[in-house]
């Protein structure tokens, strides 16, 4: 039943959901030109979305009781996902092939995610006049700016909540009613994961419990930071003991400060390639992404890499789903969204990726029935009471001129 | 008689149609992003909605000019640095080959053969070798060879040393062919003229290859200062380049209008630098051989 | 007794298993023009070379005014060339090529100026200092060529094959403007060429090479009219060679017997010194007379009979190819003097020739393919 027998190559595909969107574009290398000319040619082409859309928040708009009353079932799907993020056996997807069984619904899997910003994107001009975008389902995570973007331009379709069974019954507290979706209004999660403390125990003797470390002079010119502007002012603020997700442009102001002062120390401020940095040891602390020290010292030889949730919390991000707005078959996918939440549908999903389970419930059915007491009693999978007081969330940005003011005020850290 | 006048015509406009397709090509993918490169440096954009606004913001330039002159000087001074050691690398290096080297095709491969890797693999395979433990390093240290804390990474010294790495191709090759260019009986007519092998190499060699090292010197120094890759996979926290800035600005801030003033200053600054540095060699010099 | 400017004292050149040059000895006397001619790859244009510093000898010595220069590097060599290709330093304008070797000398800046434009005017190019060679004619540039070498006032000029490029009337305007210059300016010029016409119209000695070695080494008249070998007999113009026996030797004459029966008298003193029984009896084409077979011979002509083949009339003479004896065609140029009815092709006829006109060569072994071309 369990297939775990996939290579190293996979796992790690498995532990980047979130490329950052400079590592795409650094990924594309020199022909991201062409990427860019397109984004600002189709920046100069539009006059810009000011308002929320209007037809949303009408009663018999899209996404009111009485549109979700009319959809009828197309016995049709089309999903967008991150690539190695569900149930793979042979080349098919077990839960999917269960799902269409059950329910008469084939499902069009894609994996075009490599990076939030730049699948969104793609999708935007579609988005901008109000085109169909050819998914039914994307996965967007909460802590870059697009899937705010979408939600707060009118281009996701509210969720039917009549339809949310499973979810209401299994869904874990982390993923219900999140900051960036009050109510779930729209989205509901796919896997979620932590931005922690990664060390190497080769040269770090001392347990490493607190954030404070990565101030630590001792460690001067071997501490890894992430030059991504959400996850370097979210650890500041951390380090400075303010819940990002409550913070205030003040609290930016004094993490930016205490970043500051940690520059002389940091080595270099990455993005994924942080994990590469410390397995050659060109560093020996980290921020880093729970899944990437998981892997690698599970499953690729790197045992004295360890990942530690620090005392004062750790970035806790989800993946999600979205319906964009005109999407041709709402019913199939609102059916399918609370389908994943089922215990059994959840478990063979969990134990084919290892992320935070958003479904607690499926933790005994990995252990009992799927047999693998690893992924089950791993707290990264299903975090304990200590480790979801300890999971922080990302401060979601109100207005464009917010996030102007955040990247304003971290980004010179990092680029200066 | 008809026929005649035909075929003239047809010749009139064969060089014109023969140019177009690169016009067409330069006008659509040059010239058009250059507009609106240098049109988006004066508005103004949200970066969320990425409504641009056009209202004449002159003082985008001088701002970013002001915010990020570390980051310039910074640029210049690394793609200068790497472009003298790739010049003094490959100069002996190209002058063997032309005209010392019997195998020139294979050594000319072999120059060329690191292009055949994609230039970020390049890159991160220095970034492995060199790397705080890693095989060269590590092995060092291990030897006591090199104090513990010793490191190459993030330092301007690994950014310079990746860029005129990855940029050593585009300078022998240039200065490859203007040597080769050259006939050996020209220096033997050097010699045979008093000139010692020092000074045919100076009067004569050297001001033959000039062309080539301004060849060099554009290919190499150009974008090398345009580069972003080597000081973000080489570099430290204070090794950025304006490369790495507008790279960010464009492609994760969204910050266009920033992000193309910065652009435009760049290319000024090679444009002027260019233009004064070909006064100083001699354009008319370089006209005739190039 | 002029003094010995130039001496190769047994020089071998070796470029891996071929020998260029193969045990060469000469001297080349002050002031005078000597050329060495001969078919591609027989070794002129290496030997010049040696003598210019640009090829280390694997043998033997050369010798500048009496001293050793073999280990010299060219430009420590009191000789300057003029190069085939003319290797003028297209970056820089007529005057700065001229010069250039008073410049590496360290001459004085008036007596560079007052010394270039001597050797411009001399060579005729009076107002081109500002030129650059790539707009010049090619006459131009060998001109440009020669003032480079000349200003320097070298002991020995060299010259690889000076006027190759050029076309015919421009070749046959330098080869007496070169001589000219030569005469003016009294230097010592070593002249590399493969035309015969052009090293017997400048030379006062020439060196007809082969295989690295000179066949023979004399003033042209000489070369010309007693060639030494079957090969230099052949390169130096159009020759007519019969197979012989050597016979008798009376009164200062040597009888030959032709394979056709028929005899040849030669004067004894023109009989190769090293000769055996089998040799080639030689003639020119300008030296015989044609006649119609009836006519009687003059006395002490030699004589053969053939049949007239082809005869061309080109103006100021005519040229004949006639079967000869043993079916060697031989060639005839009679002058135009307008006097008389030429034969006409088909015609049997008699070529006579004064026996001190004939020449005695041994067999060489058949020419190579290569050597055949030139």
């Amino acid at each position: 039943m369990t297939d775990r027998n996939f290579d190293p190559a996979l796992w790690r595909g498995l532990t980047e959901p979130r490329y950052s969107r400079r590592q795409f574009m650094r990924a594309a290398g020199i022909g991201a030109g062409g990427l860019s000319l397109a984004a600002i040619l189709a920046a100069c082409g539009t006059k810009g979305i000011s308002a929320v859309n209007p037809t949303a928040s009408q009663s018999g708009g899209v996404g009111s009781t009485d549109w979700w009353s009319k959809q009828t079932q197309h016995n049709t799907l089309n999903f967008a996902n991150w690539p190695y993020y569900i149930d793979t056996s042979h080349g098919k997807h077990p839960t999917l092939d269960a799902f269409e069984k059950a329910t008469g619904i084939h499902v069009n899997y894609t994996e075009p995610i490599n990076d939030n910003v730049s699948f969104f994107a793609k999708i935007r001009p579609q988005l901008q006049a109000g085109n169909d975008t050819g998914y039914d389902i994307v996965v967007l995570t909460n802590s870059d700016p697009p899937l705010g973007q979408m939600i707060t331009f009118g281009w996701a379709i509210p969720l039917d909540q009549s339809k949310m069974v499973n979810f209401y019954q299994y869904a874990s507290d982390l993923v219900k009613n999140p900051s960036w979706d009050p109510g779930n209004k729209y989205t509901m999660a796919w896997q979620s994961g932590y931005t922690c403390i990664g060390y190497n125990t080769k040269y770090i003797k001392e347990d490493i419990t607190s954030i404070q470390s990565l101030f630590d002079p001792k460690y001067k010119g071997k501490i890894g930071m992430f030059g991504i502007a959400s996850e370097l002012g979210s650890f500041g603020l951390l380090a400075n003991g303010v819940d990002p997700a409550t913070s205030t442009p003040d609290d930016w102001k004094a993490a930016a400060a205490k970043l500051q002062s940690q520059k002389p120390l940091v080595r270099q401020y990455y993005d994924q390639d942080y994990i590469k940095a410390l397995k050659n040891e060109d560093i020996w602390i980290s921020m880093a992404w729970s899944g990437d020290i998981f892997q690698a010292s599970a499953y690729q030889g790197y045992d004295t890499l360890k990942a530690v949730i620090p005392d004062e919390g750790a970035m806790f991000w989800t993946d999600n789903m979205v319906m964009p707005l005109n999407a041709q078959n709402p019913l199939d996918a609102m059916t399918y969204m609370d389908s994943v939440y089922d215990p059994h549908t959840q478990a063979l999903i969990e134990d084919y990726n290892a992320y935070v389970c958003p479904v607690p419930a499926a933790r005994e059915i990995i252990l009992k029935q799927l047999k693998d007491p690893t992924i089950a009693n791993s707290p990264t999978v299903f975090p304990d009471a200590a480790m979801v007081a300890r999971s922080k969330s990302y401060y979601q940005w109100k207005t464009s001129q917010e996030l102007d003011e955040w990247n304003n005020t971290f980004v010179p850290i990092f680029q200066g | 008689m008809e026929r005649r006048r035909g075929t003239r015509k047809g010749k009139r406009l064969a060089p014109y149609l023969l140019g177009a397709p690169a016009a067409i090509w330069l006008g659509v993918f040059f010239l058009v992003p250059l507009v609106t490169m240098m049109s988006l440096s004066l508005q103004r954009c949200d970066s969320v909605t990425l409504a641009c606004r056009m209202i004449w913001h002159f003082g985008e330039f001088p701002e970013q000019v002001s915010q990020f002159r570390p980051f310039f000087m910074r640029s210049l001074y690394y793609a200068g640095s790497a472009t003298v050691i790739d010049l003094l690398v490959s100069f002996p290096i190209a002058y063997w080959i032309a005209f010392r080297a019997k195998r020139k095709n294979f050594f000319l491969l072999m120059l060329l053969l690191p292009f055949f890797v994609s230039f970020v693999i390049r890159t991160i395979s220095w970034q492995f070798l060199l790397s705080d433990q890693g095989i060269l390093l590590g092995t060092l240290k291990n030897l006591h060879l090199l104090p513990e804390n010793f490191h190459v990474l993030a330092t301007g010294t690994a950014v310079i040393a990746g860029i005129a790495y990855n940029f050593l191709p585009f300078t022998a090759l240039p200065l490859y062919v203007s040597l080769e260019r050259i006939d050996p009986h020209v220096l033997e007519a050097a010699h045979d003229l008093y000139a010692s092998r020092r000074a045919a190499f100076a009067k004569v060699t050297i001001p033959l290859a000039v062309p080539g090292i301004f060849a060099a010197f554009l290919l190499t120094f150009v974008p090398g200062a345009g580069d972003y890759l080597n000081a973000q996979i080489l570099g430290g926290t204070s090794n950025g380049m304006i490369g790495n800035v507008i790279q960010n600005k464009f492609l994760v801030f969204f910050d266009y209008p920033a992000a193309s003033a910065l652009s435009a200053i760049l290319m000024g600054v090679m444009l002027i630098g260019i233009a004064a540095y070909a006064k100083v060699l001699g354009s008319r010099t370089i006209e005739e051989y190039i | 007794m002029p003094e010995v400017d130039v001496r190769l004292e047994r020089v071998t050149k070796e470029f891996g298993d071929t020998v260029a040059v193969d045990d060469l000895s000469v001297d080349i006397t002050e002031g005078e023009f000597f050329s060495m001619l001969g078919p591609s790859g027989c070794g002129k244009t290496t030997t010049l070379r040696m003598i210019g510093g640009f090829e280390d000898p694997t043998y033997g010595t050369v010798y500048l005014g009496g001293r050793d220069v073999t280990d010299d590097p060219p430009y420590r060599r009191d000789v300057n060339t003029v190069f085939q290709s003319y290797a003028l330093f297209p970056h820089l304008n007529v005057f700065d090529n001229v010069a250039f070797g008073l410049r590496r000398k360290k001459v004085g800046k008036e007596e560079i100026q007052r010394r270039v434009q001597e050797v411009m005017h001399l060579v005729d190019l009076r107002g081109f200092g500002e030129r650059k060679p790539g707009q010049m004619s090619g006459g131009q540039q060998q001109r440009v060529a020669l003032a480079r070498a000349l200003v320097n006032s070298p002991k020995v000029l060299l010259l690889d094959e000076p006027l190759g490029a050029l076309d015919l009337k421009l070749r046959k305007q330098m080869q007496l403007e070169l001589k000219r210059i030569q005469q003016e300016v009294g230097i010592t010029f070593i002249y590399v060429t493969h035309d015969q016409e052009e090293a017997m119209t400048m030379s006062d000695r020439l060196a007809v090479m082969r295989r690295g070695r000179i066949e023979q080494l004399g003033e042209p008249e000489e070369v010309y009219d007693n060639p030494a070998t079957e090969f230099v007999a052949g390169f130096l113009g159009a020759s007519n060679l019969l197979d012989g026996e050597i016979g008798s030797h009376q009164d200062g004459i040597t009888t030959i017997k032709l394979s056709t029966g028929s005899t040849v008298l030669v004067p004894s003193d023109r009989m190769p010194p090293d000769v055996e029984t089998q040799v080639k009896v030689g003639v020119r084409p300008e030296k015989i007379t044609i006649r119609n077979d009836s006519e009687d011979l003059p006395a002490g002509y030699n004589s053969v009979s053939g049949l007239l083949r082809v005869a061309t009339y080109i103006g100021v003479s005519h040229q004949y190819k006639i079967d000869g004896p043993g079916g060697t065609e031989l060639t005839v140029y009679v002058q135009n003097l307008g006097a008389v009815t030429p034969p006409a092709p088909g015609e049997k006829v008699s070529l006579a020739w004064r026996p001190e006109h004939t020449f005695v060569v041994k067999p060489s072994a058949s020419l190579s393919e290569e050597e055949e071309e030139e």
